[in-house]
């Protein structure tokens, strides 16, 4: 069973899938989470590989302050990811709100509607700084054993 | 002890054929990384991706999603191991169709507008690919007098003298299959993305997992039918699938993915006037 | 009426009294149905009419497995002379009463082709079939025996699915006075119809059954009344008096040649010259209309207006099936001939262009209509094959398709009646609101298109026998492909579905679910015996062809140890598939139940799903139901596109097929 344990854990840390959601982001942090995937920084090396399709995701990325109106797509898509599943959330609009947390049609923060794991702050932030929070997120995939409410 | 030699050598041929097929899929993925100029995944890594996907929760929508991918996988392992016993190639491509039959039925038992998409595209690309094979199946007989595959080792020459129209087929065939540019229009591997993931979208965790076991015995099967071609020479039985896999990986890198109106039009209909020419001239 | 009546009970005593058993089933087999008919008629009341038709499927179901098979030859002559002007009487009533209805409904088509049948019928009764001892009247060789079993077994399981749909039929049609009685009377009779052309052995007997089971046809699709219903009905009276005339026409031609109705007979002493090839050209295009091959095809995709029973029983598992049943008949004289190559492609086309047709159809009762003319060409081509295993991978065919097929028109006529439509659009997702029957008709499309199903085991049977002609070859790929396609997007569309919370079991009459459950029991169970079937099949079919032509018999197919059929031309590991199947099945049924205790799914919308199921948040928050429909590509595959073209060249192989016979 320790054989087993460890081969799971293993195959987590490297294969990981990712969906990448932008919650009203003004595309800087998603310009910056894209360009890893280009040859430079080339995420699909770790066995990363953005799927646009949270039922075969493990890591959830999400970029921008929350508005009222997706506010329940990212709960669903959250949903629909099955266990184990790690958050992401990148930028400062992503942690808290950014500049625009006083705003009214701001939710502020990524964490006021799902749970997150991971927090990448920068404003954007950088590709490097992505890749740091997805082997972080990636580490705590490993970490997870499936059961739902495991927590951050 | 019949039965328990048979039974060896069917898990044997079975290992290996996974082991193979995951090799290959990784080697799809490092190749095409390297024509990307980037560095790309290690080898071994679908093994990975299938033993992670393995371990995730496990949600359906509808039961047929958890029933398709077991039928799915049986099917193309039952058909590879009617390969491997050298039988019918007539029955060997009914039974692989039947997988590819449960795969649409479980796309199409869940409502969301992009796994009933990729579901009906699947069967256009089921059209397409399958008929050409079964061309081959007929030319395999108008050559050896027999649908069996075995056959195929008592000519004096290679196939691929006698039938090169009917390797054009299907090599498009084999793009088809591989869900390659230009023609992956009802699901295409990872990263590139086709109405999501098309006829895989509402597949979780485990399904997708044996899904994806089943798509390396689907791919080892189409190699080895492409062995048939040059089955003259061990080397060439090696080397003439892999030529085919590698130009197939290639061509995906260079090409855009084209309308379900190119894949009937130029590709299923050349390759099918192409192949009926080829016969044509076999006989007479 | 009556005294034909009392005249055939005094024959049945005789029998009973006089001759062997068989002749005894015989007459059980023919005349029972004729007189429960006349009892469904004329006493109206509802439980003795059940009574009578659940009675009548039992004896016919039981006396059809207790026929033995004959000796090759035919049997039976000693009431020749009461039969036989009782047949001519029914014959001259039976045109009459199709004229009198070409004349009623103004139809000169009718008028003509059945007024040139009475006039060529008289003439030739009175003026040329000799008197005196008739042929052997009955048969029950193997092709026969399937015939019957099938007729009395999956149309005795139709006739009960009937009883209750016919009740529900009427109740939403608001009828003051029920149809019924004529309805089952007309049902009825169509089974001794049935059961006498498959059994007789003499010419004239035959056009006389034929031509009743053309009438019951009329009667049974202008059923409801409607001016579509009627214009239908007209439709097919006219084309398969078309057949009658082509038969009469090929009867006459035989009989000249060898002054002989004896259909045993004729088959083993038929030529080759023109003289014998012509009579059979006509046969065989009569069959054609029979069985609504293409350019006929019309008057079948008509007959669809008729209630579900009637479209089960006539239009996909007995009445066309008569005209197959004529063609392999006279299969091994057709063997190695010109004709015989016309017939193949014939019917391969047929195969093919019906497959194509279905697919841009979104009527669910046409797709079931389409592929049953593209399955019927499939067997003609078998009889134009002319090997004996050809032969036997035709009457195969017959057998599971009446199964699977009939079941599938009781499926979606059952659904049809709870959904009130035909469109497939309309039923999709049938099982969630009807999981019994949707289950069923998506077990009973697996049956048609997967190994190691009896459908796909006859279909690689022709595809063994026939992949030495190319042009055959390719267009049974094509079509085998195209069948694939639009059977598997039925089966899908009826699953679909989303998990809701709590469904309403589907409450249906015992008389409903019983002929499906036992149906679809048949189909996996006869599906494991095909072996055997084959086994029992080939054996005198061999014997009839070595007695009969000299082109080469082709291999046939035997049993291996492991269950399997195999020749040196391929091999069918039937019974290993079998197994494998079943194993799938049990690892399958563990994975659904793991899945379905796991928690609850909901399809991907982009994550605008609402709490509707099917819905998604749209505009202004509303929810929005996600419409996604079969791609049907009738600008490509459309019936009205292709319709005018593929009958054109359909025409082009009956000249084809017309110049075998005039030029051989």
């Amino acid at each position: 069973m320790g054989l087993l344990h460890k081969l799971i854990s293993t195959a987590r840390r490297r294969s990981s899938w990712l969906l990448h959601f932008d919650c009203g982001s003004c595309n800087g942090c998603d310009i910056e989470t894209l360009a890893c995937l280009t040859p430079v920084y080339d995420v699909e090396r770790f066995g990363v590989v953005n799927v646009g399709n949270p039922k075969h995701a493990d890591i959830l990325l999400v970029t921008g302050t929350v508005n009222p109106r997706n506010r329940e797509v990212l709960a669903v898509l959250f949903e629909q990811m099955p266990e184990p599943k790690v958050v992401v959330a990148i930028g400062a609009c992503g942690l808290s709100g950014g500049v625009f947390r006083e705003a009214p049609n701001v939710v502020g923060g990524v964490d006021k509607v799902i749970p997150v794991d991971v927090y990448v702050p920068g404003c954007p932030a950088r590709p490097e700084a992505i890749i740091d929070g997805v082997v972080l997120a990636v580490e705590k995939f490993r970490g997870k054993s499936g059961q739902k409410g495991e927590g951050k | 002890m019949g039965v328990m030699r048979t039974a060896g050598l069917v898990l044997a041929a079975l290992a290996a054929a996974i082991l193979l097929g995951g090799l290959l899929s990784g080697i799809d993925r490092r190749l095409t990384a390297r024509l990307q100029s980037r560095k790309g995944p290690p080898v071994i890594q679908p093994f990975l991706d299938v033993i992670k996907l393995m371990a995730k929760e496990r949600i359906v929508t509808n039961p047929w999603q958890a029933f398709s991918p077991v039928a799915t996988l049986a099917a193309a392992a039952t058909a590879l191991v009617l390969f491997v016993f050298q039988g019918d190639l007539l029955v060997i491509l009914f039974v692989h169709m039947a997988g590819g039959v449960f795969l649409v039925l479980g796309a199409m038992a869940s409502p969301s507008p992009y796994s009933q998409t990729g579901g009906q595209r699947e069967l256009w690309q089921m059209l397409s690919c399958e008929t050409l094979l079964f061309l081959i199946a007929g030319a395999l007989y108008l050559t050896t007098g027999s649908f069996r595959i075995s056959g195929v080792s008592d000519l004096p020459e290679p196939l691929l003298y006698r039938l090169p129209l009917l390797f054009a087929a299907f090599f498009f065939a084999l793009i088809v299959k591989m869900r390659k540019s230009p023609f992956d229009f009802a699901a295409c591997h990872h990263a590139h993305q086709e109405l999501v993931r098309g006829v895989y979208t509402e597949y979780v965790g485990p399904h997708l997992g044996l899904l994806e076991i089943a798509h390396w015995l689907d791919i080892v099967l189409y190699l080895a039918i492409c062995s048939l071609f040059w089955a003259t020479g061990a080397t060439a039985m090696i080397l003439l699938p892999l030529a085919a896999y590698v130009a197939v990986i290639v061509l995906d890198n260079v090409s855009a993915r084209l309308t379900w109106r190119w894949m009937l039009g130029w590709g299923w209909g050349a390759g099918f006037i192409l192949s009926a020419l080829n016969l044509f001239w076999l006989k007479g | 009426m009556t005294v034909q009546a009392g005249l055939a009970r005094l024959d049945f005593l005789l029998c009973i009294m006089g001759s062997s058993m068989s002749e005894a089933i015989l007459v059980v087999l023919i005349i029972v149905p004729f007189l429960a008919a006349l009892a469904c008629f004329f006493i109206r009341s509802t439980a003795f009419r059940t009574f009578v038709v659940i009675a009548t499927v039992c004896v016919l179901a039981i006396s059809s497995l207790l026929l033995q098979e004959s000796p090759a030859g035919g049997f039976g002559g000693m009431s020749a002379g009461i039969i036989d002007p009782v047949i001519t009487c029914g014959d001259f009533l039976l045109l009459g009463i199709m004229f009198f209805l070409g004349c009623r409904y103004r139809h000169p088509l009718i008028v003509m082709l059945t007024g040139g049948q009475l006039a060529l019928f008289a003439w030739l009764e009175f003026f040329v079939f000799a008197g005196g001892q008739g042929p052997a009247l009955f048969q029950a060789d193997v092709l026969s025996l399937t015939m019957v079993r099938v007729v009395c077994i999956v149309g005795g399981f139709i006739c009960l699915h009937a009883i209750p749909y016919m009740r529900a039929h009427e109740e939403h049609q608001k009828l003051e006075r029920s149809r019924q009685p004529g309805f089952f009377a007309v049902l009825l009779m169509f089974l001794g119809a049935m059961n006498g052309l498959v059994l007789t052995n003499h010419l004239a007997h035959f056009y006389f059954f034929f031509e009743l089971t053309t009438l019951c046809s009329f009667l049974l699709i202008g059923h409801d009344g409607t001016d579509e219903a009627v214009g239908n009905a007209l439709t097919a009276l006219w084309m398969n008096a078309v057949g009658g005339l082509l038969l009469l026409l090929a009867i006459w031609g035989l009989y000249a040649q060898s002054s002989s109705l004896d259909m045993y007979g004729l088959v083993v002493s038929a030529g080759t010259g023109r003289a014998a090839m012509l009579p059979l050209a006509l046969l065989i295009l009569a069959a054609f209309t029979k069985s609504a091959q293409l350019p006929w095809q019309r008057w079948l995709l008509g007959a669809m207006v008729a209630p579900t029973p009637t479209s089960a029983l006539l239009h996909s598992s007995t009445m066309v099936k008569a005209g197959v049943y004529l063609a392999l008949r006279f299969a091994p004289a057709l063997a190695g001939t010109m004709l015989a190559q016309g017939l193949m492609l014939a019917g391969g086309f047929t195969f093919l262009a019906a497959a194509a047709l279905a697919i841009g159809q979104r009527n669910a009762k046409k797709v079931l209509a389409y592929s049953t003319i593209s399955n019927l060409g499939l067997i003609f081509a078998c009889a134009g094959i002319g090997t004996p295993g050809a032969m036997a991978a035709g009457i195969l065919l017959i057998l599971f398709h009446a199964v699977s097929k009939g079941l599938l028109f009781l499926c979606v006529g059952t659904a049809e009646q709870q959904v009130r439509s035909r469109d497939i659009e309309v039923m999709r997702g049938l099982c969630a609101i009807m999981p019994f029957t949707g289950m069923i008709a998506v077990l009973a499309v697996l049956t048609l298109i997967l190994p190691p199903f009896g459908m796909l085991l006859g279909k690689w049977m022709v595809f063994e026998a026939g992949a030495d002609n190319i042009v055959f070859y390719l267009m049974l790929v094509l079509g085998s492909a195209c069948t694939l396609l639009y059977w598997v997007r039925l089966a899908g569309t009826l699953l679909t579905g989303g998990q809701t919370a709590g469904f309403k079991p589907e409450i249906k009459p015992f008389l409903t679910r019983f002929p499906l459950a036992a149906l679809v029991c048949a189909a996996v169970i006869l599906g494991l015996c095909a072996p055997a079937l084959y086994a029992w099949l080939i054996a005198p079919l061999t014997s009839l062809f070595d007695a009969i032509t000299t082109f080469p018999a082709g291999q046939p197919l035997s049993a291996n140890r492991a269950g399997g059929l195999f020749n040196a031309q391929g091999a069918f590991p039937l019974a290993s598939l079998f197994l494998v199947a079943a194993l799938i099945g049990l690892v399958a049924m563990y994975a659904v139940r793991k899945a379905m205790a796991g928690k609850k799914g909901s399809p991907y919308m982009s994550g605008a799903n609402s709490n509707l199921p099917d819905h998604f948040l749209g505009p202004m928050n509303r929810p929005v139901r996600a419409v996604v429909e079969n791609y049907y590509l009738a600008p490509l595959f459309g019936e009205e596109r292709w319709t005018l073209w593929v009958n054109l060249a359909a025409a082009g192989l009956l000249l084809f097929i017309l110049g075998g016979g005039l030029w051989a």
